[in-house]
């Protein structure tokens, strides 16, 4: 499998659950890097060394408490900046109030909402389906992809998209 | 077949150099009897071939470039041959027989060229009689007061008459273009409304749900819709149809191997029995048609779809025998209703009605390419098609396929293809013998090259062995033709053979050597079956 320059981007306090977090989606490593930050502060700059590197942000994967700062306040930054704009969003939460969930639904377009505790299932199918829209949506040559995705729809956004062409 | 992200691999580094250096080398070698155009021709040819090869540029993009070359470089309005002409005079008359010429026409074998008509001189063998400076007495008989001398042999319009740049633009209106253009728009409508997903549905639905007459019906249904549709989106459609019944299975059961590889097998042969079915087919007929050979969308199918069925079933019987069926029966369920808006019923009567004129040619004689502009134009005015879908079409092919058309007018036209034929005694070989090397190494090409390609770089030679007529009576250009079409379409022993073959690799279902196993043993059965139509049935069913 090659990989590619999308990344995944995994942003937890908590070391241990951050660990669990990563182990969960290992399959997915082999094509898509998995980067980790544990604050915000961090994680803005292993986007910046991403970006710099003409590497892509496909998913993020952020916790809801973050030292300092609050997770939903991240996502929103990200949702507004034009280079983590495409990326896909999920919260990883433990007790997110009705307001920040609204506030992330509403200002951070949140792809995802996961209440913690979650199972590995979970959190893998959620990903998946996430990569798969983010590579229909940004990727050109999507025929790569299909082996690790959600192959499926990917031969169907082939058929209506016709990315892939006779020669 | 690459990704566009990134820098070039070595490779297509390699192939970029390649290529440029092959568009000079023809005029650093001695190429003997080759004109000039030739050796542009020659060039143009073998970049193309690199980079067709190499793909440091897509394929697409090559043919694009060998269409611009070839009307900068051959064409009659490029710098090349604008505002020149041949130079010519007249011999003066001494005495009988006796002429005085100038002493440049005069080549190192005693021979003069005299234009016969434009593009065309012959070889006058003379008697050197005096030299005398700037002029030369020689006598002949052969020569007469109104001769028109070459007075320089070695001038780039001696054996060539150059075409009009619109030649070469003209062929992405070629009408085997248009009939493509017909077939892409109503495939983009079909997909559009569903269409290409219901008649699967429908047309699988009497194969039941034992798994071995599912994958009969499985390779039918996607072989009937890439005889129309493309042989990609037709392929892309029925993985979305395999996987669900795929997820059924036992991990390790291995009939999933035989499921996931009958959907690119039916997609590639399937492609044959129409002209419209894959880009190949096209570069064929157009070649075909332009030395008088045309074929009506009626006798190809004639021709084609008892080798498509035979094929198909027997990559049925190899399916099932390398990877048996496992359980009883299958759940085939595929989820969609039959769209009845106004918009899809017209569509559906446009796509009967296209279909239904296509193949009864042969009873009213419009051509194809004329019914093809019955979708074309009935589509947009139905706002069946919006602008949107309009730019979606595949112009990458349509352009693929003209610069296909364009390279082979252009090898013939200077002469490149027939001194590429010369030199090797061809009519030793015997016509049999001919057919089989034509269908091993389009095959063989074929699996690692685009089938188009393929296809591009055989037929100039096909139809200079009919020009020059080395390969004597028994040669036959339309039966030739078809087997470089068929066997462009039967090469499917690798991921990247065809662009169905790596829809299917992608998937992770099948491996390598799987594809490999089964496309080796298609591709020989496929040659012996080419050479047994072209001797005993095809024969029957062309004049």
């Amino acid at each position: 499998m090659e990989r590619s320059d999308i990344y995944i981007l995994c942003i937890e306090d908590e070391q241990e659950v951050l660990d669990a977090v990563v182990r969960d989606i290992e399959k997915l490593e082999e094509q898509f890097p998995i980067e980790t930050a544990n604050s915000a502060e961090e994680a803005r700059e292993v986007i910046q060394k991403l970006l710099e590197d003409g590497k892509k942000i496909g998913l993020i994967l952020c916790d809801h408490i973050l030292p300092g700062e609050n997770g939903v306040e991240l996502l929103i930054e990200l949702q507004k900046s034009d280079d983590t704009y495409p990326a896909k969003k999920v919260l990883l939460t433990g007790q997110a109030g009705l307001d920040d969930t609204v506030k992330a639904l509403n200002e951070a377009r949140l792809h995802h909402y996961i209440p913690k505790p979650w199972t590995r299932e979970e959190l893998q199918k959620v990903a998946i389906d996430l990569l798969t829209d983010y590579v229909i949506e940004q990727e050109e040559n999507i025929l790569p992809y299909m082996g690790t995705l959600d192959a499926e729809k990917i031969s169907e956004s082939i058929r209506t998209r016709r990315s892939v062409s006779d020669e | 077949m690459k990704s566009g992200s990134g820098g070039m691999t070595p490779t297509q580094i390699t192939g970029l150099f390649l290529g440029i250096f092959g568009l000079v080398v023809p005029f650093l070698l001695p190429l003997g009897t080759l004109s000039f155009a030739g050796q542009i021709g020659l060039g143009i040819f073998i970049m193309a071939a690199i980079f067709w090869m190499f793909e440091p540029i897509p394929i697409y993009a090559t043919s694009m470039l060998v269409i611009f070359l070839q009307i900068l470089l051959l064409s009659a309005q490029g710098p090349m041959y604008m505002d020149t002409s041949l130079p010519v005079s007249e011999p003066v008359e001494l005495q009988e027989q006796t002429w005085q010429i100038p002493s440049s026409a005069l080549r190192d074998d005693n021979t003069l060229l005299v234009a016969v008509e434009e593009g065309e001189t012959e070889a006058i063998p003379v008697r050197v009689v005096e030299r005398n400076g700037q002029h030369v007495i020689v006598s002949s008989e052969e020569l007469s007061a109104d001769s028109a001398i070459v007075t320089d042999p070695g001038h780039r319009l001696v054996d060539y008459k150059p075409n009009s740049y619109t030649d070469y633009l003209g062929t992405l209106a070629n009408p085997i273009i248009i009939l493509f253009l017909g077939g892409f728009m109503l495939a983009e409508a079909s997909v559009k409304y569903n269409l290409d997903k219901n008649l699967t549905r429908y047309l699988l639905s009497p194969f039941g749900s034992k798994p071995r007459f599912i994958i009969l019906g499985l390779m039918l249904v996607t072989a009937v819709l890439s005889a129309f549709m493309s042989n990609t989106a037709t392929a892309a459609m029925m993985v979305t149809v395999i996987l669900p019944i795929i997820g059924q299975l036992e991990p390790g059961d291995r009939f999933k191997f035989g499921l996931a590889l009958s959907i690119p097998i039916a997609a590639n042969v399937g492609g044959i029995t129409t002209p419209i079915g894959t880009p190949p087919n096209a570069i064929v007929i157009a070649a075909l048609t332009e030395y008088g050979k045309s074929i009506s969308f009626t006798d190809w199918i004639i021709v084609a779809a008892p080798l498509v069925i035979v094929m198909l079933l027997f990559a049925w019987w190899l399916l099932l025998t390398f990877f048996p069926p496992s359980t009883e029966r299958f759940n085939l369920d595929i989820k969609g209703k039959l769209n009845l808006s106004p918009k899809a019923i017209g569509l559906y009567v446009i796509f009967g009605a296209t279909v239904l004129l296509w193949i009864t040619e042969n009873q009213h004689g419009i051509p194809s390419s004329m019914v093809a502009f019955l979708p074309v134009a009935a589509l947009v005015t139905g706002s069946i098609l919006s602008k949107s879908d309009i730019r979606n079409l595949p112009w990458d092919v349509l352009w693929l396929m003209a610069g296909g058309i364009s390279l082979g007018i252009g090898m013939e036209k200077t002469g490149l293809a027939v001194w590429m034929i010369s030199g090797f005694d061809w009519g030793a070989m015997g016509y049999v013998m001919l057919i089989l090397v034509f269908g091993l190494v389009a095959v063989a090409m074929s699996n690692f090259l685009s089938n188009t390609v393929t296809a591009t770089l055989l037929m100039p030679l096909v139809i200079s062995l009919h020009t020059s007529g080395v390969m004597g009576e028994s040669f036959n250009l339309l039966i030739t033709g078809i087997v470089i079409a068929v066997a462009c379409s039967l090469a499917m022993a690798l991921p990247i053979s065809t662009p169905p073959n790596a829809i299917a690799m992608s998937t992770g279902i099948i491996r390598t050597k799987d594809m490999a196993k089964v496309g080796v043993v298609i591709g020989i059965v496929g040659i012996m079956l080419i050479l047994a139509y072209s001797v005993f049935y095809w024969p029957l069913v062309t004049n």
